[in-house]
């Protein structure tokens, strides 16, 4: 894992000690709440519903354990004994209080983790496949890469105040895990015809108020160009990007505006300007950067399933179910990658107790040499862990409500905080979820169904990606009454897609009913060993429209 | 569209976050701020309203809370029980299930 040098601690003290100052003249009265503001947001701090909120940033999602026991600390000291992890790969604290605000950040410096790149219009957290580094399909490690962007876009003097917020999102892996389609940036690991490693470019995907998938904007860009290319993107949409409109000022709309050939001349143009100058990345910088994410010390293991696992495979029926959909393959033999789902019935999507998080980074220490990593998809996992050793894990996890066997099913729900927690949404997410995660809760029936991608998002900010679950669920406000509407067909993954609108927008009560008639209707229709997507795909919208509205 | 009701004849109340906590709070009787609606001062429409509004801005301007604005109130009930859904969320805290939420939903009703 990186590790931050004397500069990186240093810069992230030194915002600590600016911003203590800030909030000691904002609560004396010397900063109006007009001066303020735009420096609290800079910190992850934002006034939500009903509390302030800070919005931790987890570098590419990937957390050592002592940092998550930080983070657990921080929940009790200064919050309510919880935290959430969110759509982007960070942790949001609900209740904590300006006065307090500055001792959070200290703590969270003292953990080399901040609060910086989580708000504003400035180049956000950079976002990455939750299998890094452990993925078998993996051509390269991509946090190699998302760290040189951190290093770059942190505080970059030109990209501070852009026209709106920037996301990039980068996979090393053909199956793309961190939804790079639809990020503002896509790094899409790859090879060329001569075997050599390096990206596709894409630009102006995002969700939002107007969806779009990115564009490739340049196929194959070598490695040691990332920097000098990404600065021509940022430079082109810096100057380009409309300001004049908040809701047409993301990148999506210039490359929407002008097209993807007309942006690909002004980038290349400004790219063959920079391209040799000192953002070209030397060999020793990229060496100097992985060696941070050399592989743990794994130990040499037989290929193949280890029988400690396949005995409790066989003999446990539960551990079967878990092991099933929670555990994925691993390129190092006799390992296996585990997803802890923080999905369980009755708790909303995404949140985790100060002592799971505890519980966790224990686990992590004993199977999984201390590293966990969080997931678009709101779940942690542990990246490295023996087969031999699932068992115990499992049973680890189960003690502490964390080994809810749904990962990838009907039940396993991104879902934004929603009208409960968050000052833009319409209507609430969370119980939505709920009541959707009990209609599936018989196993027997999740597990048949299979992979279904639910996904809602209490506003038209999508930060519960509904455009792109193979279920949407948009929720609105029709004269002060919550609506849901819901989209068919989306996709996050390297077969992006965007979803189809159903039909006019149903109540709560309505809407669950409606998932589980969309879903009995895929069931109906569905051929062989097809997912909801692949029938959906198959036979359009009509037959699920007809199974929803014909009886209205 | 649906016509959004008209809200401006309710009484109302005012709300705002108070600065240091960020927590929700009610204007009181006596011009000071409680997170319990219970004990916010309840003006019979805007109009009236907007007296109060003067109030809370000033406070808004002595750096005690952040944006004040009134919201439309049912008085039929008691504690007052604000109309739009949003408020009534703001003034309960969070709807959700679970132990999370459990925890949310404690240390209420305190004045501040």
């Amino acid at each position: 894992m990186y590790q931050y040098d004397q500069l990186d601690q240093r810069i992230v003290e030194e915002r600590v000690a600016q911003f203590s100052d800030q909030v000691k003249r904002r609560l004396s009265g010397e900063l109006s709440e007009d001066e303020f503001k735009p420096l609290r947001l800079q910190n992850g701090l934002y006034l939500q519903l009903h509390a302030y909120m800070l919005r931790v940033a987890i570098p590419y999602g990937t957390l050592s354990s002592k940092q998550l026991r930080g983070l657990a600390q921080i929940a009790c000291k200064y919050d309510r004994g919880w935290g959430h992890f969110t759509t982007r790969q960070n942790l949001q604290f609900n209740w904590i209080r300006l006065e307090q605000a500055p001792d959070a950040l200290a703590d969270l410096a003292r953990v080399q983790m901040h609060a910086i790149q989580t708000s504003g219009n400035c180049i956000r957290n950079t976002t990455t496949d939750q299998f890094a580094g452990a993925a078998h399909d993996e051509i390269e490690d991509p946090r190699v890469w998302c760290e040189i962007i951190r290093q770059w876009s942190t505080f970059h003097p030109e990209f501070s105040f852009l026209p709106r917020k920037f996301k990039i999102a980068v996979t090393g892996s053909p199956n793309d895990r961190a939804a790079v389609r639809v990020h503002d940036i896509g790094l899409r690991m790859h090879r060329n015809d001569a075997g050599e490693v390096g990206f596709e470019v894409i630009v102006g995907g995002g969700l939002g108020r107007t969806p779009f998938i990115g564009k490739t904007i340049r196929d194959f860009l070598p490695k040691q160009d990332l920097l000098s290319y990404l600065e021509a993107i940022l430079r082109v949409y810096n100057l380009f990007g409309r300001r004049d409109n908040m809701f047409k000022a993301r990148i999506k709309i210039l490359v929407h505006e002008i097209g993807i050939e007309a942006m690909r001349e002004k980038v290349e143009a400004e790219f063959a300007a920079i391209r040799d100058s000192a953002l070209r990345l030397p060999e020793e910088t990229i060496a100097q950067i992985a060696a941070h994410f050399a592989p743990p010390p794994f130990e040499a293991l037989p290929a193949g399933i280890a029988p400690e696992y396949a005995q409790a495979f066989r003999t446990d029926f539960d551990f079967g179910l878990w092991a099933r959909r929670n555990t994925a393959r691993h390129k190092q033999p006799g390992y296996a990658i585990v997803t802890i789902s923080l999905k369980k019935e009755g708790e909303p999507p995404g949140d985790a107790s100060a002592e799971q998080m505890q519980a966790i980074a224990d686990i992590a220490d004993r199977y999984s040499f201390g590293e966990i990593r969080v997931t678009h998809e709101q779940n942690l996992v542990l990246p490295h862990v023996k087969q031999a050793d699932l068992p115990e894990v499992w049973r680890a996890l189960k003690a502490y409500e964390l080994a809810t066997p749904n990962v990838g099913l009907a039940s396993d729900i991104i879902a934004c905080p929603g009208l409960d927690y968050c000052a833009l949404a319409n209507a609430r997410s969370i119980p939505l979820a709920q009541q959707i995660a009990r209609r599936f809760r018989n196993w027997e029936r999740a597990h048949d169904i299979g992979e279904l991608k639910i996904k809602i998002s209490g506003c038209i900010n999508a930060c519960g990606h509904h455009h792109v679950g193979h279920i949407g669920i948009l929720g609105v406000d029709k004269a002060g009454e919550e609506f849901y509407q819901l989209t068919l067909g989306g996709s996050a993954d390297d077969s992006a897609a965007l979803g189809d609108i159903l039909g006019p927008a149903l109540n709560q009560a309505r809407t669950v009913d409606a998932i589980d008639t969309l879903v009995e209707t895929y069931l109906q229709l569905r051929r062989g060993n097809e997912r909801f997507l692949d029938t959906y795909r198959r036979v359009g919208l009509q037959p699920f429209k007809e199974a929803i509205y014909a009886a209205a | 569209m649906a016509k959004a009701p008209r809200l401006d004849n309710h009484p109302q109340v005012i709300t705002a976050n108070h600065l240091a906590t960020g927590d929700v709070v009610y204007l009181t009787r006596v011009a000071s701020w409680s997170r319990d609606i219970g004990e916010a001062t309840v003006a019979p429409n805007v109009q009236a309203g907007a007296a109060l509004l003067a109030v809370a801005q000033a406070q808004a301007k002595m750096n005690i809370v952040i944006d004040p604005y009134l919201i439309p109130v049912d008085t039929s009930v008691s504690p007052p029980r604000p109309i739009q859904f949003r408020e009534r969320i703001r003034a309960q805290g969070p709807t959700t299930a679970g132990r999370t939420s459990d925890a949310a939903r404690e240390d209420r009703h305190v004045s501040v």
